[in-house]
């Protein structure tokens, strides 16, 4: 029982290949707001139901966390989709929360704090799709020199995405690494979250260089209004307190 | 003639002789990048002046990837603030359309007013795959419907035209395989043009220059590119090894399989890739003078080398898994799977359509035809979908704003398809279209303010006559000049008509400053009475600072150490540009005044300082070599010794003797002066053909000195003083520089022309024999040389030491009036350049200038030549009621005096083709300052020494910078192409223009627009484009009355 529950866990934190299905579901998805309640709610699932089994969970699923954390964010550094890799980010940071399975409430909250970054990138990206058509790096965007209120805040989005310092995921990944020093010691798992988040960061520049950077051919399209940017920028300070906050909590 | 088997060539020495001589004509369309030191202004397009200026602009923008006019946008701001004619703009619609067949309920005149008023985008778009059925099933449906797939035959001609043709294989590649060869490539030979081209700039140099561009690049080439070219030398030469350029070329070529027919093509669009280094190596192979190119040669021949061997590397190393590696396979790709070919373009060109676009990339990667197959009959009918809708749109929007909603939303097939032709067609003329009436506007505004009306008569001569250079920036000066005082002004070449080669004192290098398209035949040595200061020491300090600063470990510590020198010099410099300039120049040595060698030196005085300047050498070779105090060599040893090394005298006993060494240390001396000093017979002889050089005859002084006068009219009625001005520019921090100094001086300050022909006009051997011919110049008339800072407005007067005591009493009027000049001239330039905010009083302004020539965050110190648009050939009578706000080049003319024409010859064999240079300069890098032009100078660096690049790895940026011609972003410089004015009789102009055959092809082809004013009619005559001379009665000057009457040339 345990173990058919464990491994229905893996289809909400997904583990691979069990997670072509979100990625599927995902892609299928096209509309920003169903995205986003997507990421909102699929890893709390797998939390809810990983929590009906005996913690923390078998060896096994550790390993196979690690390898698909470690696959999706490799694979990551290939796409050109914003979309898709947002699915493929999202895949990475879920599968990283077996590594501190434990407590199901800090489960809850780390699982909230890998989603809730995406959720900005994921709207603006719904945005971009929606004015250029998508947002795919084969696109001659140029966003700097055609829209650059969007590039500013696509730069930030994808900069909380790739949890960089004070962005709630950038802790939780702490908090993963450092409940692996105190429960195991610093091993091969620490080295592969660490491994991890340098290739989300890769990744995620990869994605900045194909958008921002660069001549842009769709020269009409209107920038992004004063009141989104100040929205946005909302979502951001609300994202770095809560980031802070949630240090107190995790750390 | 017969060739003996022996002398024949063999076929392969024959195809790499054939490389070099195409890759000659292959590099022709791209223009010659002069070193910065001595800025150049070219036409970008100089090579393609054959053509007509329409059809040149166009293969130029191909060529360059550029854009050869405004945007529609920019002209249409023209357009609202008068600087178009809209009557002018109105006629060229009206004749657009009178040469087109009538269209089925299209008032095709009313779209194309439309466009030209009320469009901001280009309306018709090009290379699309949606055709005019596609458009009419849109319109009359709403929506593209169901249409055949994209046929075989339709889609392979277009991928072979946008593919193929005379683009180089690793192009192609990058647009179906989504590489960036060519961008590696190009970073490549920036680097090895930077290494191997560097004139002092790096510490480290690339070894072996001396053995050619290529070989030196060959030897410290990468692994893998050296067993490339191992491989080639043995397939081209067996075991000898032996590989040259042509070779490499040769074999490559044929290895992409590139059809020799291309090969032209190819080559030229390989060098247009980087055409800022092209254009530099270029003018440098020719430059037979230049230092740098004689000790370190290289070519286009090397450069094709080099960079089609980094092309085959690439493509090797970067392609693979089955993907075009050469043309061969690139047309068996479009042959036998177009489809493939289609999408891989729409994708890695970044053309997909975004709805369709990840699909596309996942069925590429899967390799599925059957998939691909599918995918490609779907994305070409949404594409086609897609093109229409827009283009409807954009049509629809068109229709609306020429008020033609109503006929268009029924029109037919057929006439929808004419419809599109028209615009099409159009919109390919535009450019022209704006640019002549924009020229009509500047001719009307330029007609209206000229005087043909006769001078007063002069009751005594001017206080002082001034000639000025005939640049843009000296009629302001001169229109002040004249309202403060008593003043006459001329415009003249700024090298006056003498080319001189120039060796400044200190410098062992010759300086030509004349127009690049003369070289002088005549140096003139700079020297100085003043003892020597002890510079040694200070020489020394300065290596020292730039060896610690250039060192690859000692900027670590003397950033430490000195650092905060440098901190000081940076704060005076930011925050007191003026004071504290004024103070740090007190710090340095002043040069002191000096004195030009000019006269022609008899052959003794040649001998005479030849044994000077050896006699030196051989005492510092005795002091340093053998360590004999100063006091023992005395002129008898040095006389003996010097003899030996001529080879015209033995070395005696007693010499040895005093020399203090053994026989054998003697003669490995004089071995020594005769190899390392050369002190021998041979050198000797180079060096008194070098004094040959120096200086002027009389006859020749007397023939520049007349010359000069007469051209700007100049031949009686002298003034106490003739002011001969140069100009010059000073500014801080900035490259460009000798940008802004005297074009007609070879991109140097004009003082040193201006001393040379004034020191000849004073020269009464001179005067008495311009006397002789009819130019009778007063014994109280002075040329005094002077120089005219174009940065600050300043002109200070030169060599006042000569100055007869009789002139001392007018000096101070003189400067006042100087003064006043360039305050006025301050007060009306520094509104243009926004570095205060309101006009000043002229004081304020004139200070306000020189601060801004000091500030060393001051990117645009002055604007130059921007704006500039006409050149006036004719007596200043012409234009002196009106002000021309520094746009036109003034050369004053008096055909009175120029019977045989001559004079005007000369004007338009120089002066003019140099104003046609900077003007097209301009216009180019006005109208595409990116391409054109040289970007921002805010992210410029220097490279070598002699060029900038943007950023620190770029092609060499050639044209003029950004702040030099746009302001906010927008053309600050009017492009228009020169509008040029000669006042003579109409025949004489004509037969002058005629008769140079350079001038001709420019004004036949366009690239200049001429003007005849005749001052004997009173008429105006006006060369068209189409080879015929509209003339009309002068005074009349809108463009029905300019149009009024026809006369076949």
């Amino acid at each position: 029982m345990s173990i058919s529950l464990d491994l229905l866990a893996a289809l909400f934190l997904p583990l691979f290949p069990l997670s072509m299905v979100f990625t599927r579901v995902f892609d299928r998805l096209r509309h920003p707001l169903a995205r986003a309640a997507l990421l909102l709610a699929w890893p709390q699932l797998g939390v809810l139901l990983i929590a009906q089994t005996a913690l923390p969970p078998p060896d096994a699923f550790i390993v196979w966390a690690l390898a698909t954390a470690a696959f999706y964010a490799y694979r990551a550094i290939a796409l050109r989709d914003v979309g898709l890799w947002i699915a493929f980010i999202a895949v990475s940071a879920w599968s990283l929360l077996w590594l501190g399975a434990g407590d199901v409430l800090t489960m809850h909250v780390q699982a909230l704090a890998f989603s809730v970054p995406l959720l900005l990138l994921n709207l603006l990206s719904g945005d971009l799709e929606r004015r250029f058509g998508a947002a795919h790096t084969r696109l001659k965007l140029g966003l700097a020199a055609v829209a650059p209120r969007y590039a500013a805040v696509f730069v930030v989005a994808m900069l909380a995405a790739v949890a960089s310092p004070v962005f709630p995921n950038f802790f939780s990944l702490l908090a993963t690494i450092t409940h692996r020093v105190a429960e195991h010691g610093a091993g091969l798992s620490v080295f592969m979250v660490a491994l991890v988040w340098v290739l989300w960061t890769w990744s995620g520049a990869r994605l900045i260089q194909g958008i921002v950077v660069g001549e842009g051919d769709a020269r009409n399209v209107a920038d992004l209004s004063t009141p989104m940017v100040w929205a946005y920028a909302g979502g951001f300070l609300f994202l770095a307190a809560a980031g802070l906050a949630l240090a107190g909590v995790l750390l | 003639m017969t060739i003996s088997p022996s002398t024949s060539l063999t076929p392969a020495a024959g195809r790499h002789l054939r490389v070099r001589a195409l890759a000659y004509v292959a590099g022709e369309p791209v223009p010659f990048f002069w070193p910065m030191r001595s800025f150049i202004h070219h036409n970008p397009l100089h090579g393609l002046e054959h053509l007509p200026f329409a059809t040149a602009v166009e293969k130029g923008a191909k060529l360059f990837h550029a854009r050869g006019f405004l945007p529609r946008h920019v002209y249409q701001g023209y357009l609202a603030d008068g600087r178009i004619d809209a009557a002018a703009l109105a006629t060229e619609v009206e004749r657009f359309v009178a040469m087109r067949a009538p269209i089925e309920t299209v008032e095709l005149k009313a779209w194309l007013t439309a466009l030209l008023r009320a469009e901001r985008d280009p309306v018709i778009a090009g290379g699309t795959i949606a055709d005019v059925d596609d458009l009419h099933a849109a319109l009359h449906a709403g929506q593209g419907g169901e249409r055949s797939p994209l046929e075989a035959a339709t889609l392979i001609p277009m991928l072979r035209d946008t593919l193929l043709g005379d683009r180089p294989v690793q192009e192609a590649v990058d647009a179906l395989c989504g590489t960036a060869i060519t961008a590696e490539i190009n970073e490549s030979v920036i680097r090895v043009c930077l290494d191997f081209f560097d004139e002092g700039q790096s510490v480290w140099v690339m070894p072996d220059r001396e053995q050619g561009l290529f070989t030196a690049w060959r030897r410290v080439a990468g692994r893998e590119m050296q067993r490339l070219l191992d491989a080639i030398a043995e397939a081209e030469s067996g075991a000898d090894g032996v590989l040259t350029p042509e070779m490499v070329i040769d074999h490559i070529l044929r290895r992409l399989e590139v059809p020799e027919t291309h090969w032209i093509g190819y080559f030229t669009r390989e060098i247009a890739q980087l055409h800022g280094w092209a254009g530099f190596i270029r003018w440098r192979a020719t430059a037979s003078h230049y230092h740098w190119s004689e000790r370190y040669p290289g070519d286009l021949v090397d450069l094709l080398a080099i960079r089609l061997s980094f092309a085959l590397l690439l493509l090797t190393k970067r392609v693979t898994g089955g993907q075009p590696k050469t043309r061969g396979d690139l047309e068996r790709l479009i042959e036998s799977a177009p489809h493939v070919a289609y999408l891989r373009r729409e994708l890695h060109c970044g053309r997909a359509l975004p709805a369709l676009v990840q699909r596309v990339e996942d069925a590429l990667l899967r390799r599925d035809n059957k998939l691909l197959g599918a995918l490609f009959v779907a994305y070409a009918q949404a594409r086609r979908v897609d093109e229409a809708a827009t283009q409807l749109a954009r049509l629809r929007a068109l229709a609306q704003r020429a008020g033609q909603q109503v006929p268009f939303e029924s029109l037919g097939r057929d006439a929808l398809a004419a419809l599109i032709d028209a615009l099409r067609d159009f919109e390919k003329d535009e450019g022209m279209i704006w640019l002549r009436a924009m020229e009509t506007r500047a001719m009307q505004t330029l007609l209206a303010g000229l005087s043909l009306d006769a001078p007063p008569p002069r009751e005594k001569r001017p206080f002082v006559q001034a000639a000025f250079c005939i640049d843009t920036r000296s009629e302001r000066i001169r229109r002040h000049l004249e309202s403060v005082g008593d003043y006459q002004t001329f415009g003249v070449a700024g090298f006056f008509g003498v080319p001189v080669s120039l060796i400044e004192l200190g410098k062992g290098s010759e300086t030509h400053l004349c127009p690049v398209l003369l070289t002088p035949k005549n140096v003139v040595l700079e020297m100085s009475s003043a003892a020597r200061a002890n510079e040694a020491a200070v020489t020394a300090l300065g290596h020292a600072m730039h060896k610690l600063k250039e060192s690859v470990l000692s900027p670590f510590v003397t950033v430490e150490a000195i650092g905060l020198l440098f901190g000081f010099d940076m704060i005076g410099k930011t925050v007191a540009p003026r004071a504290y300039n004024h103070w740090r120049r007190h710090l340095h040595e002043h040069k002191s005044g000096t004195h030009l060698l000019l006269d022609k030196l008899s052959r003794e005085q040649a001998d005479s300082i030849l044994r000077a300047v050896q006699r030196a050498i051989i005492v510092e070779a005795v002091e340093q070599e053998l360590g004999l105090p100063a006091e023992k060599v005395n002129d008898a040893l040095v006389r003996a010794l010097r003899e030996a090394a001529l080879g015209h005298a033995e070395l005696a006993p007693e010499v040895i003797a005093e020399l203090g060494v053994p026989t054998s240390g003697a003669v490995r001396f004089i071995d020594q002066l005769r190899g390392n000093h050369r002190i021998n017979a041979a050198f000797s002889n180079r060096q008194m053909e070098e004094l040959g050089r120096i200086g002027f005859t009389i006859d020749e002084q007397v023939r520049f000195v007349r010359q000069a006068l007469s051209s700007i009219g100049l031949t009686g009625n002298f003034s106490r003083f003739v002011l001969l001005a140069g100009h010059g520019s000073t500014s801080e921090n900035n490259p460009y520089e000798s940008a802004l100094d005297c074009g007609a001086c070879g991109g140097n300050h004009g003082l040193i022309s201006a001393r040379v022909l004034a020191q000849m006009a004073n020269k009464p051997a001179v005067r008495k024999r311009l006397a002789e011919k009819g130019i009778e110049i007063p014994d109280d008339t002075w040329f005094m040389p002077a120089l005219h800072n174009t940065t600050t407005d300043e002109i200070t007067l030169h060599d006042l030491e000569l100055l007869p005591t009789s002139h001392l009493v007018y000096l101070d009027r003189l400067r006042t009036g100087l003064n006043s000049a360039a305050r006025l001239c301050a007060q009306e330039r520094l509104p243009s350049l926004q570095i205060v905010p309101d006009r000043q009083d002229p004081g304020a302004a004139f200070k306000s200038a020189r601060r801004n020539a000091m500030d060393w965050s001051q990117v645009r110190p002055e604007w130059g030549l921007s704006r500039n648009a006409y050149f006036i050939i004719g007596r200043r009578d012409l234009t002196r009621s009106m002000g021309l706000d520094g746009r036109a080049f003034l050369h004053s003319y008096d055909y009175r005096v120029d019977p045989k024409r001559r004079l005007l010859e000369n004007i338009l064999t120089g002066p003019l083709v140099v104003g046609q240079w900077i003007n097209m300069e301009h216009y180019f890098s006005a109208v595409d300052n990116e391409r054109f032009g040289s970007g921002s100078k805010v992210y410029h660096n220097v490279a070598g020494r002699f060029g900038v690049m943007t950023g620190n790895l770029s092609d060499l940026r050639t044209g003029l910078p950004s702040q030099t011609v746009l302001e906010n972003g927008q053309p600050y410089h009017e492009p228009m192409r020169l509008i040029t004015v000669i006042e003579a009789p109409f025949e004489q102009a004509r037969a002058a223009v005629e008769a140079v055959v350079s001038v001709k092809r420019l004004v036949r082809n366009g690239w200049i627009r001429l003007i005849v004013i005749d001052p004997e009619t009173a008429t105006v005559c006006l060369y068209e484009e189409d080879g015929s001379w509209r003339r009309r009665p002068h005074g009349q000057s809108t463009e029905s009355d300019l149009t009024q009457e026809r006369c076949a040339s």
